[in-house]
């Protein structure tokens, strides 16, 4: 009776175990809160083809590794990360304003880098913030 | 005589055709931004990424990392290619290797020291900016300066003075990104060797065997075949004509990926030195025997 009790304290455990385990792997990100400066910023930068080819080409260099090439959160390195990179073509990431997207790109946050060394200049940043608007 | 023979025996018009045609063939980058200024008047800046890298294989570029980039150069040049299996293409022989870092403490400006296997060669180097490629068409090129000084390390039974120790190399980047995908440079350059071997030109008298200084060309590009990949080509030209031991000119080929933080180039070509100096005065690797080695540059970059 006893082993039985202790091996069902024991099971449980496992269980319990396994349980959050698994909720740890699919709970969602930890909000990422935007000051409100960034959050009403307006997009200087024009969405023309010029703004979205810098965006594209910067895109390739910069971001595709971790975010994959459409924006799911599915490249090379992503299985490398502890927060996963998101998943652009969702509604939740497209209500997003683009100042919100700026100020993430620009500071960045544990996994993902701040770009605004990388990127020194802002048109460019606001150009990349165009082309991940086209992401589908 | 093939185009190569040519090109050899037209020296010197052969690189000022070049700049020449940097300077005035007019269907360019900067021409699009151009086209587009008439409407919406664009802020003019300097055209980005002209190169992914500070290296095109045997060459400096006309890159000069932005304000704070520390980055490291790993460099080999691997055996001749023609031994073939016997030391694996070239692969398992005796390598040349350059191990460098740069850092740029303020904008235009990028300084650094490096350390070649060959002759234990330390070099500082300074690179700088002179003139950027601008969207509009106010500066059609970027213009950089680019030179360094050597010492040999090896000990001191190799060398009279200390002073003998010492080479430098000085060079003048011309380059231009043409269309997004293609960018070219001319470099016309000077390497100094403060001693050079003598021989008896007549009894009791020494007489150098070559000069110390040495001039030479390079004309190089990059043609991008997808966003981060793109094909090399590099053509290094000797000018100054020496007594003995003239170098042989560089042909290399390669191909390069280029991501966020790292560009790595692989490439064929016939200069094994690593030091530009050791490379324009004394190349003996002649592609005419088929005299063609592998090498490969990596670059790594911090931001600070």
């Amino acid at each position: 009776m006893n082993m039985k009790f202790r091996l069902s304290i024991l099971g449980l455990l496992l269980a319990g175990s396994i349980l959050l385990s698994g909720y740890g792997l699919v709970s969602p990100n930890d909000p990422w809160p935007v000051p409100e400066k960034y959050q009403k910023m307006p997009n200087p930068v024009k969405a023309d083809a010029s703004s979205i080819a810098t965006g594209k080409s910067l895109w390739n260099k910069h971001c595709v590794s971790c975010h994959g090439k459409t924006g799911k959160g599915d490249g090379t390195k992503a299985a490398t990360l502890k927060t996963h990179p998101g998943d652009f073509s969702t509604a939740e990431f497209k209500s997003e304003s683009d100042g919100a997207v700026f100020y993430k790109t620009s500071e960045g946050r544990k996994d993902m880098p701040s770009f605004k060394k990388k990127i020194p200049d802002q048109d460019d940043i606001w150009s990349l913030v165009n082309y991940i608007r086209t992401l589908k | 005589m093939n185009p190569i023979h040519l090109l050899y025996k037209m020296r010197l018009p052969f690189g000022i055709g070049i700049l020449l045609m940097l300077f005035f063939v007019d269907a360019g980058y900067g021409q699009d931004a151009d086209s587009n200024a008439v409407a919406e008047k664009p802020k003019v800046k300097p055209v980005k990424n002209i190169f992914e890298s500070v290296w095109l294989i045997d060459n400096q570029t006309v890159l000069v990392p932005i304000k704070g980039t520390f980055e490291m150069d790993f460099q080999h040049r691997f055996g001749v290619v023609k031994n073939g299996y016997k030391d694996f293409f070239g692969l398992f022989a005796s390598s040349n290797i350059r191990l460098g870092a740069n850092y740029a403490p303020m904008d235009k400006l990028f300084v650094g020291i490096g350390l070649t296997k060959y002759k234990m060669l330390w070099d500082a180097n300074v690179k700088y900016a002179i003139l950027q490629q601008m969207t509009t068409g106010r500066w059609p090129v970027s213009v950089t300066y680019y030179g360094n000084m050597a010492i040999d390390s090896r000990g001191a039974e190799n060398f009279v003075h200390f002073s003998d120790r010492l080479t430098y190399f000085n060079q003048i980047i011309v380059g231009r990104k043409f269309t997004e995908a293609f960018s070219a440079q001319v470099a016309p350059s000077v390497s100094h060797t403060n001693v050079v071997n003598g021989y008896y030109s007549e009894p009791g008298k020494v007489s150098p065997e070559r000069n110390h200084n040495h001039f030479a060309v390079a004309v190089n590009g990059r043609y991008k075949l997808k966003e981060a990949m793109a094909v090399l080509a590099n053509y290094d030209q000797p000018i100054t004509k020496h007594k003995a031991g003239n170098p042989h000119p560089n042909i290399a080929l390669g191909l390069e990926l280029a991501t966020s933080a790292h560009a790595f180039q692989f490439f064929f070509g016939n200069y094994y030195y690593l030091s530009p100096q050791q490379n324009n005065m004394y190349n003996q690797y002649d592609y005419t025997k088929g005299e063609w080695m592998i090498g490969f540059n990596i670059t790594r970059l911090w931001n600070y």
